[in-house]
């Protein structure tokens, strides 16, 4: 395999780097590089040997012809808020981070596109447009924070993809830097593709194409109202069969998201949102659309949830009370930070009506394994995130975290679902692609990658796993927090 | 490339071979410009075989279904082709996940047909669904009126299987609506034009079908007005779908004699309600408002709309608001998609030239607001002087080159009628 091709970088290689990039472009001290050795998933750590900090796509096809002339492999970055160790090192010693191509370049309200570049957080090609009515739909939890091109990589989802889909619904047009440096314009402000459907195969790619640094998104007109529901439940059950009932109904609201019990008491403990702390389950639903009709909609899927089993269910009365109950949701995650020194967030999805099998069998799962699991996820489209907390000071906990996480994930494949709705498969599920792709799915998946990447050069040992082996044996360097 | 009758009936036996005598059979009529001979396996392991034979040998396959899309790009006919009529199961279909998995040779009409008695539809609204396999709706990236409101095929496949190079069955995706493990087969392979592998099955998101479907219909003198109007309209409320035709394909739907709008919308009742009071006072003009049974009617004329006589039909795609001015410059009657930014011209009978002339002359428009052509049906007396689709930038060509010798190393998967000639 070219993967075994790979050169170390020599200190000749560093001095044309920092000759191409300039001095304040590079980070080469150890103790700086400390920072990149993780994203989202930390469970395994691996620092670059050096990272690259390109202004433009112009400095990044010469990194990247430099680097192929020696054959050096190589990881982007975004903001490293990923879930699965997607730019986590793994046999690159060198990292390229497109943080500071972070100009939106052109807005046209007209065709509703907004050109950016990769290294945009999410959040602010929505703040850039709101004022005109418009809004960029992918918002993943971390949209503070995360960048356009990280959401492309991953094919990033959120809690409004139930409605509006993730990623790579929403992305027209490309432009990448290939791993031998030359520069590709794919797709276009257009809704047809002429040929084959390039920028399709790289959204959710994970990197291993190359380095998308521009993009031309969809922007999509903001509802003309929305409302805010909040279902109370005394068990997850409850809550996923008011999630069917109101899916069957017809609605398709903008979010269904659930949050089981621990999540609730660990919100509740950081930011004082108003969640009961008796129940076992809350929903929040959102629907929006048309003014007029929203208030019979709202009052439907209340009763819809009543009849299901909610005790009790609240409507948000304004813009700050909806704003609350989102900043809960989407700060759940930071909020479990509070009960257990370090978590896991899983990302399986099942078919919806298999949901609460799913949660019976995680919460089995977590008394085999003496852990603590949390749940809060995309009901609607039954992807789940079931928080696995450990301490990574005890090693033998966190050994059983990383066992109860693959359990997890061979439960959701035996349901019929999938090992990831949005996170990627990064490092973290590499050894379980087999569970859902024959030998020859991963084959052809390999040679697509390759129509991009011949040398394998970009994010070396992600998505798909070495034949015959597992990832450690290819990459000695990186350490698990075993 | 005319085929001898003799390396006929030897491709006759052999294939005979895989899939049984009664399978294997002389094209006829429209089929005999896809292939020579028709093969129709039963099965994606019959397929399997069909494609190592194909390949050992170097004998050209095309995939076709109801051999409508098919007969209307190729220009020479391949050796044999691989018929999905065999492959018509309706394999899942789970009404409460939402999703439903078919074979290639399921008519979407009969998809929806399954799904319309649990109050669901797949939302990919092509001419003629009666005609339409779900393979080659995905393999030409068919659409219609719709995709405003829900999306195109990419939207909504969410798995895949098909045989590829050395006879290997491969799939992507899932059964899940959510899914980002692995390489997004599903997407490689829309509107690959046969040119990858033969698609056998397919898995798609399902839609709630709107609980009431009602259309406006406004006539304007001029297209910038009703264009215009469109605009205004897309805006301000959510439509179902939103069209602007030219003034003879307006006669033909009996909407006026000029250029017309024509606006889908519903859903539940409250919000039908609602836009049945405020679409006219959007429109501020004549306009009629269609429900029940007649908007439905309406709804499949424009959804089915053709004009046969055509001596071609393009597909013109464009930033949605530059749409307009290139139609206003082009001769041909059109339907535009006014929301996507996409339009069916037909143009009608002309000499090999003059169509040319036109062509280039619509591509160079397009070109420079970004956008591209597809000239998706020619007279077959025209159909070698009319390039089919615009050149892509060269290191988009580049790589579709790669992409096609990757997956068809033997080049034996429709070659010839696809970009850049692959």
């Amino acid at each position: 395999m070219p993967t075994g091709a790979h050169a170390s970088l020599d200190s000749a290689t560093v001095a044309e780097l920092r000759a191409i990039l300039g001095d304040d472009a590079i980070v080469s001290r150890p103790t700086e590089l400390k920072v990149y050795e993780c994203d989202g998933w930390t469970i395994e750590k691996n620092a670059p040997e050096l990272l690259l900090r390109p202004r433009s796509a112009a400095e990044i096809s010469a990194v990247l012809k430099l680097l192929d002339r020696r054959a050096i492999a190589f990881v982007p970055r975004g903001a490293g808020t990923g879930l699965s160790g997607g730019c986590l090192p793994v046999g690159a010693p060198v990292m390229i981070c497109t943080s500071r191509l972070n100009r939106i370049l052109a807005i046209d309200y007209a065709n509703r596109r907004v050109e950016v570049e990769s290294g945009v957080v999410n959040l602010h090609v929505s703040n850039a447009v709101r004022g005109r009515g418009f809004f960029y739909a992918p918002d993943p939890s971390s949209q503070m924070a995360c960048t356009i091109g990280g959401n492309i990589a991953e094919n990033s989802g959120g809690p409004h993809t139930l409605k509006y889909g993730v990623t790579t619904n929403h992305v027209l047009g490309l432009e990448i830097v290939l791993p031998d440096g030359e520069i590709a314009e794919l797709g276009g402000p257009t809704e047809e593709r002429l040929g084959y459907d390039l920028v399709g195969a790289i959204v959710g790619a994970e990197g291993t194409a190359g380095i998308v640094t521009r993009a031309t998104l969809r922007l999509t007109r903001e509802p003309e109202a929305r409302r805010t529901l909040l279902a109370i439940f005394a068990d997850v059950e409850a809550a996923t069969r008011a999630v069917s009932a109101i899916i069957a109904s017809g609605v398709i609201p903008g979010a269904i998201e659930m949050m089981d019990q621990l999540i609730i008491e660990a919100v509740e403990a950081a930011f004082h949102a108003g969640l009961p702390r008796d129940a076992g389950a809350v929903l929040i639903i959102e629907l929006d659309g048309i003014a007029a009709a929203l208030d019979a909609e709202a009052r439907a899927v209340g009763e819809l949830a009543r009849s299901s089993g909610a005790r009790e269910v609240r409507f948000a009365r304004d813009e700050a009370e909806r704003a609350t109950l989102w900043k809960a949701r989407k700060r759940a995650f930071g909020a479990v930070g509070r009960l257990a020194p370090n978590y896991a967030t899983q990302d399986g999805v099942v078919p919806r009506t298999r949901l609460p099998e799913i949660l019976r069998e995680i919460a089995q799962i977590a008394r085999r394994h003496a852990l603590r699991i949390g749940n809060v996820f995309h009901a609607g489209d039954g992807n789940i995130h079931p928080i696995v907390l450990y301490d990574e000071r005890d090693p033998d906990e966190t050994r059983r975290a990383i066992a109860a996480g693959r359990e997890i994930l061979r439960a959701c494949v035996a349901m019929g679902g999938s090992l990831t709705g949005e996170h990627g498969i990064g490092v973290e599920k590499i050894s379980e692609m087999p569970l859902i792709f024959s030998p020859d799915d991963l084959i052809v998946m390999s040679e697509l990658r390759r129509v991009f990447d011949p040398a394998q050069r970009a994010n070396p040992n992600k998505v798909i796993p070495a034949p015959g082996g597992c990832v450690e044996v290819a990459a000695p360097r990186r350490q698990a927090a075993l | 490339m005319a085929i001898s009758s003799e390396t006929i009936a030897k491709l006759e036996r052999d294939f005979a071979a895989i899939v049984g005598a009664a399978h294997v059979r002389a094209a006829i009529g429209a089929e005999s410009r896809c292939a020579s001979v028709v093969v129709t396996p039963a099965d994606a392991g019959e397929i399997s075989e069909i494609v190592r034979r194909c390949e050992a040998d170097r004998i050209i396959l095309a995939p076709f279904g109801a051999a409508r899309a098919l007969a209307e790009i190729r220009l020479a006919p391949a050796a044999i082709a691989v018929s999905l009529a065999r492959l018509d199961r309706i394999v899942a279909y789970e009404p409460d996940d939402m999703t439903v998995v078919a074979a290639a040779g399921v008519t979407l009409a009969a998809l929806n047909a399954a799904t319309a008695a649990r109050g669901q539809w797949l939302p990919v609204d092509p001419p003629r669904p009666e005609l339409t396999t779900l393979g080659a709706m995905v393999a030409a990236a068919r659409f219609g009126p719709s995709r405003l409101s829900e999306g195109i095929v990419r939207d909504l496949l969410i798995g895949v299987r098909f045989v590829g190079h050395d006879g290997r069955i491969v799939h992507g995706g899932g059964n899940v609506v959510k899914n980002v493990a692995g390489y997004d087969l599903m997407k490689v392979m829309t509107g690959s034009f046969g040119t990858l592998g033969i698609i056998t099955e397919t898995t798609f998101r399902v839609r709630p079908l709107p609980a009431r479907r009602l259309i406006a219909c406004a006539g304007f003198a001029d297209l910038d007005s009703a264009y215009a109007a469109a605009a205004n309209l897309h805006d301000a409320v959510p439509l179902l779908h939103l069209e602007v035709t030219s003034p003879s394909v307006s006669a033909a739907l009996h909407i006026g004699a000029g250029f017309a709008l024509i606006a889908g919308f519903g859903g539940a009742a409250p919000e039908a309600d609602y836009l049945r009071v405020r679409i006219p006072e959007l429109l501020g003009v004549n306009n009629e408002i269609l429900d029940g049974a007649a908007a439905i009617a309406r709804y499949e004329r424009i959804r089915d709309f053709d004009l046969p006589a055509s001596a071609a039909v393009a597909l013109i795609a464009a930033p949605p608001a530059e749409l307009p001015a290139i139609l206003a410059a082009t001769p041909g009657e059109f339907i535009a998609h006014a929301g996507s930014g996409v339009a069916r011209l037909f143009l009608a009978a002309l000499d090999a030239d003059e169509l040319g002339r036109i062509v280039a002359a619509i591509r160079d428009r397009a070109r420079r607001v970004r956008g591209h052509v597809r000239v998706m049906r020619v007279a077959s007396e025209l159909r070698g002087e009319i390039r089919r689709f615009d050149n892509p930038p060269a290191a988009a060509m580049t790589l579709m080159r790669r992409m096609k010798t990757t997956f068809d190393p033997r080049g034996i998967f429709n070659p010839g009628c696809f970009v850049g000639g692959l």
